[in-house]
């Protein structure tokens, strides 16, 4: 019980992901807009956004232990943990070395088709039954559809426009994740019609 | 205009949600989870973060005979509660709460919860209607020894008994057996909890889907045990990832270290520390019990999959670990002497109980293990110091391996058996009354 009341707000959660999110897009956008080979001349540099999504995947661990309200809910979180690890310790090993062939980018294509059909199966009402069950709708069907871009980097590495396609997916799930509760910050609790706000 | 209505819809819907958000959550009960209660409760009360509407048999409560002892269940919209009286007022004992409710969002949500009255509250684990370990849940057990012993037991193998540089192939067979292994530990520890808790709530898939399996989580053992493993496993999977990446040892032994200290969660939610008679003594025996075979285990399949490929490791892996698994032997057999000792208050009791017979068929394979690793050490070693490249021992090792693998499996069936009760105390003697 104590537990419980230490435990953050759902939508607490939600913005330090999407706060996340935010992060991974900024890096990307600065990787791509300099270029592969300027970004890398820091070799630390290279380590930043999958150094990044792996220690989120590692975050969303707790979350899945802790939120265990509903079954579906724990095994959603579970399956989003564990592809946020698996792309970014691909990734990892891709910047370190150790991962030769590019096709490893597809295990971030994998990630985010997982999470993308995790997202639509947790959430179980149509798309303008509410705001929530929208955005469940467009982030699903967002990570489904932008899991095209890792696989383009898997096809031409130094392309850029695959690398901005993966900076604007993270800014969407940011977005998204941002608005996903009624009293976000953004298209938050605005209609007094609408009840109490609800988290 | 089809974009502009569109553009509208989303606008609309983003905008003014409806007035329903999702599925329901449960937030308070009385009584609470686990509760024990001095005076018998004229009703349940149900909190759930939104209103919802009261199904047919939407509130049941079942005394220890599994008789429902509650009345209809109403809502009341205004408090978001689902309210159920009981009937009359109800005897000393341990009951079962199990409750379904209707969401806005048409899903019904479903619980379970226990409290006792004037005595402790089972865990939800042992609620009216629970059935206890499935043969499923003996083969998930099995699975969960194999995976921590491919993971820890490998990480081990690697940190005490291979040399600090290896050959590149070496290394990367390494790595692929101790991730598999680290994933399969996540992946079956959560499998064995949604298994458990499949069994407390009794419902079907459908149902499931939506349980609320936070009493199971939070109020009992297992499931500490489970929130504590999976995080500890997952920190052990990280650093063992920043070990592959080439970050030096440190993160491996971060890994080992986490990896068998976080496995003593089974040994603080089982048998050693759940039954009467238990202390700290028995949760440490059965720790130590526990990693020397996973290290066992573990060891014995490395050494065949990672070194017998690699024929200049041979040698000086065997003897080294020929060396260990006589530690780890003697460790395993002190400790399971203890446990089966404490466990079994009666000799007769290893052919007269099921945990008995189970017991016998581990101790058997044990010793089939231990003869096998026996002729190991006595023929096998001299021949490699000798300077024999040991080739046609690699099928020897796997028969080895295999026994020992289906030594953890007769563990796991034998975890989730009960031992045979302990004898009551004697009562007082005319004698002892007088000198009282």
């Amino acid at each position: 019980m104590i537990a419980a009341q230490l435990l953050p707000k759902a939508e607490f959660v939600h913005w330090w992901f999407a706060t996340g999110f935010v992060i991974l897009a900024l890096l990307l956008a600065s990787e791509a807009i300099v270029g592969e080979e300027v970004w890398g001349r820091r070799p630390w540099r290279r380590y930043l956004w999958p150094a990044f999504m792996f220690g989120m995947g590692v975050l969303m661990f707790p979350v899945m232990t802790f939120f265990t309200s509903s079954t579906i809910h724990m095994v959603a979180h579970g399956s989003w943990a564990q592809v946020m690890m698996l792309a970014g310790a691909a990734e990892l090993g891709l910047a370190r070395g150790k991962l030769r062939s590019p096709w490893w980018h597809a295990s971030t294509s994998f990630a985010l088709l997982v999470a993308g059909a995790a997202v639509l199966v947790h959430e179980q009402n149509s798309w303008l039954f509410e705001r929530a069950a929208f955005l469940h709708h467009l982030i699903g069907w967002t990570a489904i559809g932008c899991s095209v871009f890792p696989l383009l980097k898997a096809v031409r590495p130094r392309w850029p426009a695959a690398t901005f396609g993966m900076a604007a997916t993270f800014v969407a799930f940011a977005v998204i994740l941002y608005c996903d509760r009624d009293i976000a910050p953004i298209f938050g609790h605005l209609s007094y019609f609408a009840g109490v706000p609800k988290r | 205009m089809r974009r502009a209505v569109l553009a509208v819809a989303i606008l609309a819907a983003l905008a003014a949600p409806a007035s329903a958000w999702a599925h329901a959550t449960l937030e308070k009960q009385f009584p609470a989870v686990n509760e024990e209660l001095k005076q018998a409760p004229h009703r349940i009360v149900l909190a759930y973060d939104q209103p919802v509407d009261a199904v047919p048999n939407a509130v049941v409560v079942l005394d220890a005979k599994g008789k429902n002892v509650a009345g209809q269940a109403k809502a009341i919209t205004a408090q978001r509660e689902l309210v159920a009286p009981l009937h009359g007022k109800l005897p000393k004992g341990a009951y079962t709460i199990r409750w379904r409710a209707l969401s806005s969002d048409g899903h019904v949500v479903s619980g379970i919860s226990t409290f006792g009255i004037g005595v402790p509250a089972p865990p939800v684990t042992e609620a009216v209607g629970a059935q206890g370990p499935t043969g499923t849940e003996d083969v998930v057990r099995w699975l969960y020894f194999v995976a921590l012993a491919l993971f820890v037991g490998a990480i081990g193998f690697r940190l005490l008994i291979l040399p600090p540089e290896l050959p590149e192939a070496v290394e990367r067979r390494f790595y692929r057996l101790s991730l598999a292994g680290g994933v399969a530990v996540l992946e079956v520890g959560i499998l064995a909890f949604l298994l458990r808790a499949e069994d407390a709530l009794q419902l079907p898939f459908v149902d499931f889907i939506y349980g609320d399996l936070a009493p199971l989580a939070n109020g009992t053992r297992f499931g500490q045990a489970f929130i504590a493993m999976t995080l500890g496993f997952a920190l052990a999977l990280a650093l063992l990832v920043l070990g592959w990446l080439g970050l030096g040892r440190l993160p491996l032994w971060g890994a080992f270290v986490l990896g068998l200290g976080f496995a003593s969660g089974l040994s603080l939610s089982g048998h050693s520390a759940a039954d009467p008679g238990d202390s700290w003594l028995s949760e440490l025996a059965d720790w130590l019990h526990l990693s020397s075979a996973i290290l066992w285990v573990g060891g014995l399949v490395c050494l065949f999959l990672l070194v017998w490929p690699q024929k200049e490791l041979r040698r000086d892996a065997f003897l080294r670990f020929s060396r260990l698994a006589t530690v780890l032997v003697a460790v395993l057999l002190a400790a399971g002497t203890y446990l089966s000792i404490l466990r079994l208050p009666h000799l007769h009791d290893l052919w007269s109980s099921g945990y008995g017979h189970v017991l016998l068929i581990k101790l058997s394979l044990v010793a089939t293990a231990l003869a096998w690793g026996g002729i190991h050490r006595q023929v096998i070693a001299p021949r490699l110091r000798a300077g024999a490249d040991g080739a046609g021992i690699r099928r020897s090792l796997i028969g080895e391996s295999a026994v020992a693998v289906s030594v953890l499996l007769a563990a796991a069936v034998l975890t989730d058996s009960a031992p045979p009760p302990q004898p009551l105390p004697p009562p007082p003697t005319a004698a002892a009354q007088h000198r009282r």
